[in-house]
């Protein structure tokens, strides 16, 4: 891309050869059509390029950002940054740059979506529901993304990604549902919208009910919030480091039937092949069977543990956030939704979790609600549909050995309290969920 | 050319092409960002952008188009598409979207402060959170963390309507905490606030904050804490500490009187209301001592400026008046909507987003009281401090909180530290019990500089003043 052709090329006639440097660009285009109230109110487009440079030397180090219009020269921008690295401190926990050898390259052109064509998805899921009110966004983004550093390593990646989600309303009931892909012309949103316009219809006049233990079936949404809580509080090795994580290594800490990879390396995973150091990532077990296999680790978090890095460092966060992984997929079971419902003698469906925020690191004690589609469910059979309710629960013993009943066989991406496209999960089957507040508190 | 020149470029260039109206902001932000852990730097980030946001309004739909791209082509170009992309909306069509006047000005602002925080040496920034991180670590704390944050945003906006507006917004803050590991347990305390304290002005605002004297007790509270006993579970007279109250404030009141979320703009994702606006100026809030007011005009507070992102003039309006509802945080399209008059609270995280309903210093007006006299009139309660989780529904009703410390209060005396307090509510219900609150000398301008909203995302940053306050026979120590 002649962006950042031009931009490496004239920054490498200001480098100094006793310094350590990594420079990377990220230039992307996204647009997010917005509905509410059944018809799109806002429409959104963005085109950005921001640069980042890493100098290290003499034990010290400095990271610069800025866009690419704020770098009035080269040269300046370069000499910024040795300004900064002069005043920095000793950094102790440097990690090196990236090896050469992790290098990886796949820029690809990718052709953006129209205003138009995803105005017309949105249409195909309001037209789920057109006696109901309906809200949500239909998104398109094409990212690409530049890394070099002075080790010789130089990698690029192509990355794009679509979604579609929504709700639909009545007066006392909602309905929400997702679907993620590369493409927009992937996304089934007139299935989006009837599996949402369904739930609200079915959820009208609900009952409410008395806190306490229950039986549950967790939809994809609120599986994805459960997973992306234990990854990013759990699995990251920064948590770790900072004496929070829950997680022990090679301990069945949850049930047999819970296996959780990560797959940058599958052909449907959404999102770059390379992490932010531009090292190539590979598809990673984390969960075997209930046992913990792995940290996500990042270049400093490896060597503080004195771990093998697995490249999980995340662009634009420095240090600050540790390692993710951003390709994350439960291994599906054999079970349908209407099996695993048709199983539960006395319980609760929940489409969607709502709000959740940890209470306890250590315990991964977490409290929030449930929203968008809530049943109660007697001898097999769903009932009637239920209010909201508080829980505050452990996520490590929701789907600890004995908890977790069944594994359904409905895997799609899922949209979690930390963003989409992060995780391709099913439903799940739990035998305990503890709910301590109804609609009075 | 100046910058209101280039702005002039893209606006007409949607007017052109049929906008209804346009606007655009061009935006210089610097930012710098420190975070130190156990006497050692985590993260040291410096980072400048420009680049330019055009609104274009058409039908019933905004479309809007960023750029970092300032060349004459590339504005011409930006106008154009936020046109078509407002266009392409017609495929779902509402009702025409209405659009309130106010007043076209030209003017500029900057907010007062003392010193520059990018006039300070970044290495004097880094010293201060390595000497306090490594003081904390000596006392022994498991972990000591501290981060610093400064804005420097040069704003130019201009309308076709005729507005052209500089503002320099500054904006400076962090904070400290202490982490102590125990068996299978963490405690953790912070200061001034969870997150760090926020506000408009210089260097002067983290030099207010005297780190230097909270070291000891941080360290010395977080590890307390592990010994400590369980909150007690059950119900009992709640006392809030001023930082808690403004997330309370934030979450159950702020939110809840946002316009757009009330109009269902938001209602995929941030969720609604549960106001209804046939009940404004007549639903019962909370008590008598219950006095709300969104004031984006007190000098120091986060949410300070003297323009929105739409032009409309920083304004203070009473949203809740003696415990009666009376006010909304609105923009220009949902105040034409509602039939109010436009409130300024529109803003937007950068030149890349869409501006939007955001709250500004939305506060608790004080009371005539103490901490000091609400304790000694508390016979069976709950002292608690400091935020550690927050979580409430999507209309804004059912809430739970947790804190970093409580401290039970016994016949007007603090008796004990309590450890992993919680308490839960129903927002009305909750105000209602509002009893005691404290006078001015303890109302301090709380900022939040995290507050998550639309999509794509933006982060604003918000400010509540408050004091300590009683709640009355509140749920605590709720527990998984």
């Amino acid at each position: 891309m002649k962006i950042w052709e031009e931009f490496l090329s004239e920054a490498k006639d200001y480098l100094s050869s006793n310094t350590e440097y990594e420079i990377k660009m990220m230039h992307s285009k996204s647009a997010l059509t917005r509905f509410a109230n059944s018809h799109i109110h806002q429409n959104v487009d963005e085109e950005s390029a921001e640069v980042y440079l890493t100098l290290h030397r003499n034990m010290k180090t400095t990271t610069i950002s800025s866009n690419i219009t704020a770098i009035k020269e080269v040269k300046s921008f370069i000499e910024k940054a040795e300004k900064s690295l002069e005043n920095s401190p000793v950094d102790k926990g440097w990690a090196g740059l990236a090896n050469k050898d992790n290098s990886y390259n796949n820029l690809t052109k990718i052709e953006e979506s129209s205003p138009d064509e995803r105005a017309l998805k949105v249409k195909e899921f309001i037209s789920s529901g057109s006696e109901l009110n309906s809200a949500g966004y239909c998104s398109t983004s094409v990212d690409n993304f530049f890394v070099w550093n002075s080790n010789g390593l130089s990698s690029s990646d192509s990355s794009s990604s679509a979604f579609i989600d929504g709700i639909f309303r009545t007066e006392n009931s909602a309905g929400s549902s997702h679907r993620g892909a590369k493409s927009l012309n992937e996304l089934d949103s007139k299935k989006a919208g009837n599996e949402a316009s369904k739930l609200a219809r079915e959820g009208q006049n609900p009952e409410d009910i008395n806190p306490g233990k229950y039986e549950v079936i967790l939809g994809n949404e609120a599986v994805s919030t459960i997973l992306v809580f234990l990854a990013v509080y759990g699995f990251n090795a920064k948590s770790k480091v900072d004496g929070m994580s829950p997680i022990v290594l090679n301990e069945q800490q949850f049930d047999e039937k819970i296996t959780l990879l990560d797959t940058p390396e599958d052909f449907d995973s959404i999102g770059f092949k390379i992490d932010a150091s531009g090292s190539k990532k590979n598809n990673l077990e984390i969960i075997k069977n209930g046992v913990s296999s792995n940290y996500f680790h990042t270049r400093r978090t490896s060597k503080e543990l004195n771990a093998q890095n697995t490249f999980h460092e995340l662009f634009g966060w420095g240090e600050s956030f540790g390692g993710i992984g951003t390709n994350l997929k439960l291994k599906a079971g054999s079970k349908s939704l209407e099996e695993m419902i048709s199983e539960v003698k006395n319980g609760i469906y929940i489409n969607e979790f709502w709000y959740c925020r940890v209470l306890d690191p250590i315990t991964q004690v977490v409290t929030g609600l449930n929203r968008n589609g809530s049943f109660l469910i007697e001898n097999g059979k769903i009932i009637k549909p239920i209010g909201r309710l508080r829980f505050t629960q452990s996520f490590i013993s929701s789907l600890s050995k004995g908890n977790v009943l069944g594994v359904g066989n409905n895997s799609r991406y899922a949209d979690s309290e930390f963003g989409e496209g992060i995780l391709n999960v099913p439903a799940l089957h739990l035998k305990e969920f503890n709910f301590t507040g109804g609609v009075a508190g | 050319m100046s910058m209101f020149e280039y702005l002039d470029i893209a606006i007409d260039s949607a007017i052109k092409n049929g906008s209804k109206y346009s606007d655009a902001r061009i935006l210089f932000s610097k930012t710098r960002n420190i975070s130190a852990k156990n006497g050692e730097v985590e993260n040291f980030n410096e980072s400048e952008k420009i680049g330019i946001g055009v609104r274009a309004l058409v039908g019933s739909s905004w479309g809007f188009y960023s750029t970092y791209d300032l060349s004459n082509s590339s504005l011409q170009a930006a106008g154009k598409k936020a046109f078509d992309i407002a266009k392409a909306s017609s495929l779902v069509a509402g009702k025409e979207m209405p659009f309130a006047d106010v007043p076209v000005v030209e003017d500029t602002y900057t907010t007062p402060h003392e010193i520059n925080p990018f006039n300070i040496s970044s290495d004097e920034q880094i010293n201060l959170l390595l000497s306090s991180t490594e003081h904390m670590k000596k006392q022994g704390s498991s972990r000591a963390f501290g981060r610093l944050d400064f804005w420097d945003t040069q704003k130019w906006f201009a309308s076709s309507q005729g507005h052209k507006i500089f503002q320099n917004i500054i904006e400076t803050g962090g904070g400290l905490s202490s982490l102590s590991i125990g068996d299978g347990e963490t405690q953790i305390r912070s200061y001034p606030q969870s997150f760090g304290e926020y506000r408009t002005g210089g260097w002067e605002v983290v030099k207010s904050f005297e780190f230097e004297k909270h070291l000891d007790r941080l360290s010395e509270e977080s590890q307390r804490l592990l010994v400590a006993p369980q909150c007690p579970e059950g119900t009992m007279d709640l006392i809030l500490e001023g930082s808690q109250l403004a997330l309370q404030i934030h979450e159950s009141v702020g939110h809840a009187i946002e316009l757009d979320r009330i109009l269902g703009w938001e209602a995929a994702y941030a969720g609604t209301s549960h106001l209804d606006l046939k009940k404004l100026n007549s639903h019962k809030y909370g008590s008598k001592l219950m006095n709300i007011v969104a004031d984006a005009t007190l000098p120091g507070a986060l949410a300070t400026f003297k323009y929105d992102d739409e032009g409309t003039p920083a304004q203070r309006v009473d949203i809740v008046k003696e415990g009666i509802w009376t006010g909304v945080l609105s923009g220009r399209d949902s105040a034409a909507v509602a039939g109010v008059k436009p409130g300024g609270m529109v803003r937007a995280d950068g030149f890349g987003r869409l501006p939007m309903v955001r709250m500004t210093n939305v506060g608790l007006l004080p009371g005539d009281s103490s901490l000091q006299e609400i304790i000694e009139s508390t016979d069976n309660g709950i002292y608690m401090e400091t935020n550690r989780s927050w979580s409430i529904d999507d209309l804004r009703l059912n809430f739970q909180f947790g804190c970093e410390v409580g401290w039970l209060v016994k016949n007007g005396k603090v008796i004990d530290m309590v450890k992993n307090p919680t308490y839960t509510g129903i927002t009305p219900k909750f105000w209602a019990n509002l009893d005691m609150l404290a006078g001015e000398e303890e109302w301090v301008f709380w900022g939040t500089p995290n507050c998550g909203k639309g999509q794509p995302s933006q982060i604003g940053h918000t400010g509540h003043p408050a004091s300590p306050a009683r709640f009355k026979d509140t749920r605590v120590g709720v527990r998984g």
